[in-house]
């Protein structure tokens, strides 16, 4: 599901040099510009990709990492970790005694 | 009248632009035999303008004012924003020709076709790209489409092909003895930002090259809109593919080259379509 506002920091800060650098000073700061929910804020201060990965548009999501200096190899690592399928919990042991 | 001169394809990727110069060398070389070629048929051609079919990567238009198709009729468009591209094709002005644009958009009207306009667009690496590797005329005049390729619902496949014929109707019915050139960019497969960021699809690609070489409308209607949805994101920008490929009459598709570049994370695919005769 598109979250509007999210969506709205990743574009402004592909067209605002200024919002850049802002971003890099205080990231919190700007965040609070924008009517972000409380969970996406937390994303972002995580650089959760999975989190994020719903909400935008991927091109979006793409440039937004890239503003945050995230090396390539490591945000496509962490979109595949997505596809990686979750481990069964293991069975509870059985009690002594 | 004016005359549809020549028609052609490319992919582009801003890794194209970034990393030009440090990209194995086997996919520079190759890379830049695709655009040598498409660059020699253009200027072969001799057009007076060239209508370039492109996506918008969030340049002019967000989520909040996102059209299907905007005609460029101004005189000027402002030359790419990346920085990454600013380095490598330093045009910060870029000539429209805005009676061609303005035909255009009236054609379009005319036949109940409601595209959006701008008297000024800001031409990203998805058009700038192959302009400057294919060492196109940076004065020569641009008639800029931009399609949304990128943010679903997107324009039907089937909308494609009647956006390629009207193109086609409005160079037929420009009164002046213009020479026009076509050039749709993008595609052909490619995954960004999502889980399989960095999958090429040869097999879309190829069978998707297939369809546009049999020509059949109605076959690369129905592979495309059952198959886009299957593959990379990216692949969705073979919608100005279609365009050319209408434009051109649906016939006359000749493959310049294809080959997975991993490197620029894009099935890179070029090609170009037989003008027709006069």
């Amino acid at each position: 599901m598109t979250d509007y506002w999210l969506s709205k920091l990743f574009f402004d800060l592909q067209h605002d040099a200024q919002l850049v650098a802002d971003y890099r000073a205080d990231m919190a700061a700007v965040i609070d510009r924008y009517r972000i929910k409380p969970e996406v804020r937390r994303a972002l201060l995580d650089d959760d990709v999975a989190a994020l990965s719903p909400l935008v548009n991927a091109y979006l999501l793409r440039f937004y990492f890239q503003v945050r200096g995230m090396p390539q190899d490591e945000f496509m690592a962490r979109l595949h970790a997505m596809n990686a399928p979750v481990a069964p919990a293991e069975p509870a042991k059985a009690g002594h005694g | 009248m004016a005359k549809l001169v020549g028609i052609f394809a490319a992919s582009h990727g801003p890794i194209i632009a970034r990393d030009w110069e440090t990209m194995p060398r086997d996919h520079r070389a190759r890379l830049t035999a695709a655009f040598d070629e498409i660059g020699r048929r253009l200027r072969a051609c001799e057009p007076d303008l060239l209508v370039v079919v492109s996506p918008d990567h969030w340049v002019n238009f967000f989520i909040n004012n996102l059209p299907a198709i905007c005609i460029g009729i101004g005189d000027e468009h402002d030359g790419p924003p990346e920085p990454f591209m600013k380095k490598v094709y330093p045009h910060a002005v870029l000539k429209g020709h805005a009676a061609f644009g303005r035909h255009l958009l009236q054609t379009a009207l005319d036949n109940d076709f409601d595209p959006t306009l701008s008297h000024r667009l800001t031409l990203d690496h998805g058009t700038c790209i192959p302009l400057w590797r294919s060492g196109v005329d940076p004065e020569l005049p641009l008639v800029p489409i931009l399609v949304n390729d990128l943010e679903a619902p997107m324009p039907s496949i089937r909308r494609c092909f009647a956006w390629g014929r009207l193109v086609r109707r409005a160079i037929d019915s420009y009164p002046e003895p213009l020479r026009v050139a076509v050039l749709g960019t993008g595609g052909l497969s490619h995954s960004i930002g999502e889980t399989t960021m960095g999958w090429i699809d040869e097999s879309f690609d190829h069978a998707c090259i297939d369809a546009f070489a049999r020509g059949e409308e109605r076959q690369l209607d129905a592979f495309l809109t059952e198959q886009l949805d299957r593959t990379g994101n990216g692949a969705h920008e073979i919608r100005d593919w279609v365009i050319a490929h209408a434009a051109a009459g649906s016939t006359g598709f000749e493959l310049i080259d294809y080959f997975p570049s991993p490197a620029t994370l894009v099935g890179a695919g070029f090609a170009s379509w037989q003008a027709p005769a006069s």
